[in-house]
């Protein structure tokens, strides 16, 4: 269907068979945490509040990893900076709530904003600078704001974080509280996936892919690719930075130093490799597994468990080159756009 | 059409193009030749904006482009094909060329699904619809040339600047290119500047020849002219012009 409006056409895939698959999706995300919660409690020792916290570090880490992957697809480069954008969307939201008694309603778009501000003004690394350099100017900066954190612990509070972040929901019943986090941020996660999801189909995503693959191409097509660039990083910046907004008023509380180890860096890297080369659908898929997974070695491995937890991630690397979504679409992939007869004048 | 004068770009050292000025009327078809490293690609670079020049101007529909990015003379209509293609291996054909529709001047006009008919209507005209479908990575040299072809034609340009058209095809292929090349440039009332090391086709397909020899253009003018300039042969020793 071509919808009409302000003068453009907007194109809508209304058939029932490119909605059933989603559908499913949405539906096993919405009655997991009931299943586990219900059917799976005591599995690998794991308690049931234990289990429901590592559900909401999956969608914790799929809030990171699918505007991650917009970003990698349409800037090209790989950051290996995402969690300092989260630490940067944490701490906006607890210093707004604490100094100056923002609601989490407000603190959502400030967290969003100085994101994005943060984002815009480092975009130009996206045009200058490429492979080890862009690694190395998009590691540093969480190891630049990790001192920061240090240096002005007054204001920071270092590894002490900053505490007092009112909370999101609060009724007084821990299992409840944590089922209706996690529904929150599957929300917010659902959210972002289509967003993300209508940005790949549209002509932006189009041509975010050519200039993921070959951007001396995409400039002879007539795409400006600094400009898509500058935008992509923007926004999507900001969209990292939400998931620590969520972080501080899930917690009550922002510990940069936490959430800026390099460890944080590794899952967050691992659920977008994991889940398929710019696949959004692989990274839900990924965050779900290496969760759980994370959860599982913690209750049976100890102290070994996070040796264990990169061994089984590192073979999953080597034995799956596409990911989970290499795995799906080797089965079930359509080409989005239908094919048309043609007929020439 | 196209007027380029006193154009230089060194790298390093080297000089890779050399004070070179000539002018292109709308319609022409032109080719350009030389031995290796004479500097024709570094000149169609420098045309599509690749490349920036050093010194001396270029000017399109009497606009001076010289600062203009790529993407602007893309927009502009300068279309440019590559030495080795360079189309988007896992996608598939189709889908090479609607990028090309929706990346053009009215790409933002078009629905998804119009840009997709638009780019099979191009890759019918080089007969290629019956390959829509299947991946980039998975077609012959031929084939990826006549995509690409088929790419720089949905851009809708107004000077298609063909970058070793025939490199890596057999003779009867090559003869099939250059006719498609023809009947584009005919169809679609384009301008042509065409790089190409197969002599024998490119003499029979242009009007004017362009000869350049280390950076610098040795000779202008028509094929039958050109093989008998002393510079010419000088600058072929060793192989047989035509």
């Amino acid at each position: 269907m071509i919808i009409h409006a302000f003068g453009r056409k907007y194109d809508w895939i209304i058939e029932p068979r490119y909605w059933r698959n989603p559908i499913i999706g949405v539906i096993t995300l919405l009655a997991l945490p009931l299943l586990m919660y219900f059917f799976a409690t005591g599995v690998f020792g794991i308690r049931p509040v234990a289990l429901l916290s590592a559900l909401i570090f999956a969608n914790i880490l799929a809030m990171i990893g699918t505007p991650l992957v917009l970003q990698i697809i349409g800037t090209g480069r790989v950051s290996f900076g995402p969690h300092f954008f989260v630490a940067v969307g944490g701490y906006t939201a607890a210093l707004l709530s604490k100094n100056y008694g923002f609601s989490p309603a407000l603190t959502l778009p400030a967290s969003f904003f100085m994101g994005a501000l943060i984002g815009l003004g480092l975009s130009p690394i996206t045009i200058i600078s490429r492979g080890i350099y862009f690694v190395l100017i998009t590691l540093l900066l969480p190891f630049i704001l990790w001192e920061l954190t240090y240096w002005r612990s007054d204001v920071f509070g270092a590894e002490t974080g900053i505490p007092g972040v009112p909370l999101l929901i609060f009724t007084g019943d821990v299992v409840l509280d944590i089922m209706i986090y996690y529904y929150v941020s599957i929300a917010m996660v659902l959210i972002l996936l289509f967003f993300t999801d209508r940005v790949m189909r549209s002509r932006y995503g189009f041509m975010m892919g050519v200039i993921n693959e070959d951007e001396e191409v995409a400039l002879s097509y007539g795409i400006d690719v600094a400009k898509i660039k500058v935008i992509t990083f923007t926004l999507t910046s900001g969209a990292i930075a939400v998931a620590g907004w969520f972080l501080a008023h899930y917690q009550g509380s922002f510990t940069g130093p936490v959430w800026l180890q390099p460890s944080f860096l590794i899952l967050i890297l691992l659920t977008t490799t994991l889940g398929g080369k710019g696949a959004v659908y692989g990274v839900i898929a990924s965050a779900y597994f290496i969760a759980t997974l994370r959860e599982v070695t913690r209750t049976q491995f100890g102290e070994m468990s996070v040796v264990v937890l990169f061994i089984i991630l590192l073979i999953l690397l080597y034995i799956l080159p596409e990911g989970f979504w290499g795995l799906y679409r080797k089965r079930r992939y359509r080409e989005y756009v239908p094919s048309i007869r043609i007929r020439r004048a | 059409m196209l007027e380029v004068s006193n154009l230089t770009k060194r790298f390093g050292g080297v000089i890779a193009v050399n004070e070179v000025s000539f002018e292109v009327e709308k319609g022409e078809i032109i080719g350009l030749i030389g031995p290796n490293g004479a500097g024709k690609s570094t000149l169609v670079n420098l045309i599509s904006g690749f490349y920036l020049p050093d010194s001396g101007k270029i000017r399109f529909l009497g606009e001076d482009i010289t600062k203009k990015k790529m993407h602007e003379r893309a927009k502009m209509g300068i279309a440019r094909t590559f030495q080795n293609p360079r189309l988007i291996s896992n996608m598939t054909a189709i889908m090479n060329v609607m990028y090309a529709v929706l990346g053009s001047e009215r790409g933002s006009k078009l629905s998804l699904v119009e840009a997709y008919g638009e780019a099979a209507y191009y890759l019918d005209i080089f007969d290629m619809l019956k390959k829509r479908d299947v991946l980039v990575a998975d077609l012959p040299i031929y084939e990826l040339r006549l995509l690409e072809l088929a790419r720089a034609l949905a851009l809708k340009p107004k000077i298609l600047l063909i970058d070793e058209a025939m490199a890596g095809l057999n003779p009867a292929e090559a003869e099939r290119v250059s006719k498609l090349i023809n009947r584009i440039r005919e169809e679609f009332d384009l301008t042509i500047i065409w790089i190409e090391h197969v002599l024998k086709i490119i003499m029979r397909s242009v009007e004017r020849i362009l000869v350049m020899h280390y950076g610098k253009l040795i000779a202008d003018d028509t094929p039958e002219k050109v093989v008998r300039m002393p510079e010419v042969v000088e600058a072929y020793i060793g192989e047989e012009v035509v």
